[in-house]
């Protein structure tokens, strides 16, 4: 007992130690201002205030978090990007949401992708295809053939790339799928399990519904095949060569002092890697953390425009 | 789900340290919940991260306790100052407020309070006893009998507020446009945003609120201000036992009226979507509607009182209908309450009451014993509020300002919040001197963004076709009962003009 209590502190001694060690160089001259691009009891503000405590906690910073909802992250880079780069102010977004207005109107933002350092991802939301299980389709590919046999059917989705990739695969295939707009994953869900949808995008939501049996999955939206599920192929495998990668990332403006970009990209790596995140990840999403870094956050989100433009091309 | 996990749940509810957390979060909510311009739905927000280090019971059972809470403390500045923060609230100032400057706040509040208190009371019951049957009943009512609902409320409430129908229908019209700026449902086009893109996702709700009904009325009070200072209520001395409090007989007289109101609350709750206020407001108007009298109400009828209390209470209890079954938030109080959940390691949905059975069974019995202490904390704190209320107007309408400011501050991340509450105060005011009915505006605006993603989807499940409507009875049903309510109306209205 005192042996396992001893190695324990041994344990969180190192743990603070580290990242201490790896900090000295830089630390922040006052409290640390994080701005969440989405309102207050969503999961990005859920999981960005559980990022705030961590890096409180291993750092002994102070982090302030602030709400700044608005156009799916828009309104906060908007104000982010006039800050001054001196790491005391950093932004909590989605990375699909701010590809997708710079797709759409990026001539109207005030911003780049290359106007800001990027810090983190802290996790890849699964995006999935569902039904309910009593569909008479298994595969995403069986409910194209279905929809285009029976004249159209009704999809549910509750963001613009996934509209996008469906209304593409409509035109390549002629499968004539109606998409309903939707306010969230939840919402969808009552949809299909009410009878009003055949089937729906859901971004982990579903995953405790696989396991009642009330739903199934038709496939994985993003790249590759998510663990909970490892049978479920890919729209990829399935044939349609789409996919949607929304990671929750974190950024903060252009021009921080290496440094200080590094201090700031160690803490809160950290703390995405901490108990407590993950814990947080698996009960919000049913998944792991996966931290891109700063070099893989930016590509992420370069690579992300030019597919996106690609996608907007292909859904005309 | 046995028996025994039953018992063990609503055992643990009865600990003494739950029982605390409970009844400080009742105190907490009707406390912050009262002041103007910060609201029930704040009060919920600013308490979440004293959460963090609890246990899952107490903390959601502080949060419930804070709700509920929430819900006493709204109707206060309603009925003691007309300036409601939420648009619910504003249902209760039209016959509380009438009330108040009649001397009467004391009995105003407490029928708040025991109209609040037994539609959550209801609502909890319910809630505990048929959760599942009537989540699975509200599965079955998809986008387009939602729609039906929309439009249904919609034409119960445009005739009934107001003496003129075509202001009414203006003010609908000018709330829906409000409610189409920002990024539209369907497309994402932006829409009236004069390069402001702070207006994505349309003027933030906080802002219009209570700029337009609370600080618009601050503002005609400071307005009507004159030479010696006055206190901003006015209570006579020596009242009888009957001016102040709300006999068993005035309160049994209610009692239909506090059923329907229940009913409404409970079914609208359960249908995520709608919300409290256009709970609070079929409420009144069907009381309205089928009193024998419907010329007393808005001027301190107890029975418009009990009729939205009773409505925009029940509705918290028959929120967890669709919060704990679906995970699904039927309201902003219930989509904080989800951010709570998840932080605790809870997830809302199919698995909950197999998994954590107990806790489930543990949060009833914390909501039960809310309105418990919601009643009692309601007792001691209306004396309060009223003692206070009699401060001299300036003290008290400046305090309120700096509290309306704050609030929406607080609510919209900065500055840009307070300009568009500005922009409604001035809005309000120019609405209240041309006689057009303010709060008719109010919920246009504030039901428009569903009403259009409901037309929306309607539009896409019929496949653009009215004659698809064949397939949704209910909403036919819904849509008929609309047009006989809105000629019904107007007949009575013509009537009642013709007689005068």
């Amino acid at each position: 007992m005192k042996l396992t209590t001893l190695m324990k502190t041994a344990a969180i001694a190192t743990m603070i130690a580290i990242p201490g060690a790896a900090l000295a160089q830089w630390a922040p001259s006052g409290p640390i201002t994080l701005q969440i691009g989405f309102g207050a009891g969503g999961s990005t503000d859920t999981l960005g205030r559980a990022i705030a405590a961590a890096v409180e906690e291993n750092t002994g910073w102070d982090v302030v978090v602030e709400n700044k909802p608005g156009g799916g992250g828009v309104a906060m880079l908007s104000t982010l990007v006039n800050a001054e780069a001196d790491g005391s102010k950093i932004g909590m977004g989605v990375t699909v949401a701010t590809i997708m207005n710079l797709a759409m109107r990026g001539d109207k933002l005030p911003f780049k992708i290359d106007s800001f350092d990027h810090l983190a991802t802290v996790v890849l939301a699964p995006v999935s295809i569902i039904a309910r299980a009593d569909a008479p389709y298994d595969t995403f590919a069986e409910f194209v053939a279905f929809s285009k046999e029976n004249g159209g059917s009704l999809m549910g989705f509750d963001g613009g790339p996934q509209r996008l990739i469906m209304q593409s695969i409509n035109n390549t295939t002629g499968s004539q799928v109606e998409l309903v707009s939707n306010q969230s994953g939840a919402e969808i869900i009552k949809g299909l399990l009410g009878g009003q949808l055949d089937a729906g995008f859901s971004a982990g939501e579903h995953i405790q519904y696989l396991e009642s049996g009330d739903l199934k999955m038709l496939g994985v939206a993003t790249q590759s095949r998510h663990p909970y599920s490892p049978d479920t192929e890919t729209l990829v495998e399935q044939g349609y060569p789409y996919s949607v990668e929304p990671y929750f990332y974190l950024a903060a403006p252009a021009g921080l002092d290496p440094e200080a970009k590094d201090a700031l990209a160690t803490a809160i790596d950290e703390a995405i890697k901490s108990d407590a995140l993950d814990e947080l990840i698996e009960n919000v999403m049913q998944t792991k953390a996966s931290n891109l870094g700063p070099e893989g956050t930016e590509a992420k989100l370069n690579s992300g425009l030019a597919d996106a433009f690609a996608l907007i091309e292909a859904a005309k | 789900m046995d028996f025994a996990t039953i018992i063990a749940g609503l055992t643990d509810a009865l600990t003494p340290l739950n029982l605390l957390f409970v009844l400080a979060g009742v105190f907490v909510g009707q406390f912050v919940g009262a002041m103007p311009g910060i609201g029930p739905v704040m009060a919920m927000a600013i308490a979440i991260p004293f959460t963090f280090a609890l246990n899952p019971l107490p903390a959601i059972g502080f949060l419930v306790g804070v709700n509920k809470g929430g819900l006493i403390g709204g109707a206060i500045p309603a009925i003691l100052l007309n300036t409601p923060g939420t648009p619910d609230a504003a249902a209760t100032a039209i016959d509380g407020y009438p009330l108040t400057k009649q001397g009467k706040p004391l009995k105003a509040m407490k029928m708040a309070l025991y109209a609040s208190v037994t539609g959550d009371t209801f609502s909890d019951i319910v809630l505990i006893t048929v959760a599942a049957p009537l989540a699975i009943l509200a599965l079955q009512l998809g986008p387009v009998e939602i729609f039906a609902l929309m439009v249904f409320a919609f034409s119960l409430i445009s005739g009934l507020i107001g003496d003129s129908i075509s202001r009414g229908a203006i003010a609908t019209a000018l709330g829906l446009l409000a409610a189409t700026v920002g990024l539209d449902p369907e497309h994402s086009t932006p829409r009236f945003l004069f390069g402001m893109f702070q207006l994505y996702d349309g003027f933030p709700i906080a802002s219009v609120a209570i700029g337009s009904l609370a600080v618009s009325e601050i503002t005609l009070r400071v307005a009507r201000m004159r030479g010696k200072m006055r206190p901003a209520v006015v209570i006579p001395k020596n009242q009888t036992k009957d001016q102040k409090s709300v006999s068993f007989a005035e309160y049994w007289a209610c009692r239909f009226v506090l059923l329907r109101g229940s009913l409404i609350g409970t079914f609208i709750g359960a249908v995520p979507g709608m919300g409290s206020t256009a709970a609070a407001f079929m409420s009144y108007a069907s009381t309205k509607q089928t009193a024998k009298d419907p010329s007393s109400f808005g001027k301190g009828d107890l029975r418009g009182i009990a009729a939205t209390e009773s409505a925009n209470s029940s509705v918290a209890g028959a929120d967890f209908i669709p919060l704990l079954t679906l995970g699904l938030p039927g309201s902003a109080s219930a989509a904080i309450m989800i951010g709570a959940f998840l932080i605790q390691g809870i997830q809302p949905g199919p698995l909950l009451f197999e998994q954590q059975g107990q806790l489930v069974y543990g949060i009833f019995g914390a909501m039960i014993m809310a309105n418990a202490c919601n009643l009692l904390c309601g007792l001691f704190g209306l004396r309060l509020w009223s003692k206070l209320i009699t401060a001299p107007e300036s003290v008290v309408f400046s305090i309120a300002l700096v509290l309306c400011v704050t609030g929406v501050y607080l609510a919209t991340g900065g500055a840009f919040g307070v300009f568009v509450m500005i922009l409604f105060a001035v809005i309000g005011v120019i609405m209240t001197v041309l006689r057009y009915p303010l709060v008719v505006f109010i919920i246009a605006f504030f039901l428009g963004p569903r009403f259009e993603l409901s037309l929306g989807q309607t539009a896409t499940i019929l496949r653009g076709d009215v004659w698809n409507l064949a397939n949704h009875p209910v909403a036919v049903v819904l849509f008929a009962m609309s047009i006989f309510s809105i000629y019904w109306l107007g007949i009575k209205k013509r009537r009642r003009k013709a007689s005068d």
